[in-house]
C-alpha cells in the first residue's frame, strides 16, 4: 500500500502542476499555490483569506472543502496532498528524529483563526504576517520561482519566507508530518470534517490490540480500545495513508468504514 | 444514527453552498475608482455613476462577476474595497481582471 500511495502521491503533485490549462475558478481541497506559475487550481487557503479581507464569505470554496472533508476527510492530506508528500520523503532523510507534544497540534487552528481570518479582516491581505505571505508551500511554488523568473526587490520578504520554509523542513525531517500536526490551516478546516468522513480505517474483531497500528502511525493518532475507526484517541488527526493496515499483524484493519 | 444524520445535514447544505455559490452568487465590480480620483486631482472631470454627473470624458464601467469569477480574479488579488465600500479593480482597468494569468503575491 505504502508504494500505491507514493505512486499515487507523485501523479497528484503532476496532476495538479501540469500547467496544461488553469481552472483557477476552482479551488481543489489541497495546499496547492495558485501563484505557482504551473498550478492548475487556486489554494482555498488563499482563497479564504482573501474573501474575508473583502469582508466577503466565499461560499463556492467552503462548500467544496466541506464536501471533502465529509467524504474523503483528511484522505487528501495523505494521498494527495503535494507539500504532504514532500514532507514524507523529507522524513527519509537519515536526521535526529524527536517527537513534539500533543498540544501542539492546537496551534494549527491558531494559525487558520489568526493568520488566515483574523490578520485579512482586521487588517489586510497585503499585511506581511497573512498566511499566503509567509506560507511555505508558497515559497517553494510561487515566491521562489518568480523571484528566479522575474527577479525579486523585496529581499527581506523573501529572507523571512526562506528562513520559515527552512525551519519547516528541518523540523519535517526531524518528525513525522510536522507542517500538517502543528501549522496546515487547511488541516484546521478538514480535521473537525475528520470525524464524519465515509472514507477511514476500521478495525474488525480480528484485532488483538497489540499497538502495532499506534506505532506505526505518522500523525500519532493513539488508538482507543474502541473498534469503531482506528484513530478513535484522535479521529482528527488521521490522514488515512493505511500504514497501520499494512502493519496490521491480524489483518484487522479495512479502509472502508 | 445522530452521527448519520448531522452528516447528511452537513453535505446538503454544503452541496448548496457550492451550487449557490459557483451558480447564481453574483459581485459588481467597478472600475478602480480611486483612478478617477486621480484624474478628478489633476484637474479632469469624470463620470462616476453616483459621484458626478459633469463629464463625458471617462466612464469608469461595472461588471457583474460570478463567485468562480472572482475567486479567479482574487488569485491575483484582482478585487479590493473603495473607501464607500464598492468592490473595485485592484489594476486600472476592470477588463484586466477575467481572462488574466496569476501573478505572485
Amino acid at each position: 500500500m505504502e508504494k500505491i500511495r507514493l505512486k499515487v502521491q507523485i501523479a497528484c503533485v503532476a496532476l495538479l502542476n501540469l500547467g496544461l490549462f488553469q481552472w483557477q475558478t476552482v479551488c481543489f481541497p489541497v495546499l496547492n499555490c495558485h501563484s505557482c506559475p504551473i498550478a492548475i487550481f487556486s489554494c482555498p487557503v488563499g482563497i479564504i483569506g482573501q474573501f474575508i479581507g473583502l469582508g466577503l464569505i466565499p461560499l463556492s470554496v467552503i462548500g467544496i472543502v466541506a464536501i471533502a472533508g465529509l467524504t474523503v476527510g483528511r484522505f487528501l492530506c495523505g494521498w494527495v496532498c503535494p507539500f504532504g508528500f514532500f514532507q514524507d520523503l523529507l522524513y527519509k532523510v537519515p536526521y535526529i528524529k524527536f517527537d513534539i507534544p500533543r498540544w501542539t497540534r492546537l496551534i494549527k487552528y491558531g494559525v487558520f483563526v489568526g493568520l488566515v481570518v483574523a490578520v485579512p479582516f482586521f487588517l489586510t491581505p497585503g499585511f506581511p504576517a497573512y498566511f499566503c505571505r509567509l506560507c511555505p508551500v508558497a515559497t517553494i511554488e510561487s515566491a521562489v520561482p518568480w523571484a528566479l523568473i522575474n527577479g525579486t526587490t523585496d529581499i527581506l520578504s523573501l529572507t523571512l519566507r526562506l528562513g520559515i520554509l527552512f525551519a519547516i523542513v528541518v523540523a519535517s525531517m526531524g518528525h513525522r508530518r510536522f507542517f500538517c500536526k502543528v501549522i496546515c490551516p487547511l488541516g484546521a478546516i478538514l480535521a473537525p470534517l475528520n470525524r464524519f468522513a465515509m472514507i477511514f480505517p476500521e478495525r474488525n474483531d480480528k484485532c488483538t490490540n497489540c499497538g502495532v497500528c499506534n506505532k506505526v502511525c505518522p500523525m500519532e493518532t493513539k488508538q482507543g480500545e474502541s473498534k469503531f475507526g482506528v484513530y478513535d484517541g484522535a479521529p482528527e488527526e488521521c490522514i488515512s495513508c493505511l500504514d497501520c493496515r499494512d502493519k496490521c499483524p491480524t489483518e484487522a484493519i479495512k479502509i472502508w468504514g | 444514527m445522530i452521527r448519520k444524520v448531522l452528516v447528511t445535514v452537513l453535505l446538503a447544505l454544503s452541496l448548496v453552498m457550492t451550487i449557490y455559490g459557483g451558480f447564481f452568487r453574483k459581485f459588481l465590480v467597478y472600475d478602480n475608482l480611486e483612478k478617477f480620483d486621480k484624474l478628478k486631482n489633476v484637474g479632469i472631470t469624470i463620470k462616476v455613476p453616483g459621484y458626478e454627473n459633469s463629464s463625458q470624458s471617462f466612464t469608469p464601467e461595472s461588471q457583474w462577476f460570478s463567485e468562480p469569477e472572482m475567486v479567479r480574479a482574487m488569485t491575483f488579488e484582482g478585487v479590493k474595497r473603495y473607501k464607500d465600500g464598492k468592490l473595485i479593480s485592484n489594476y486600472p482597468d476592470l477588463r484586466m481582471l477575467k481572462g488574466r494569468i496569476p501573478c505572485p503575491t
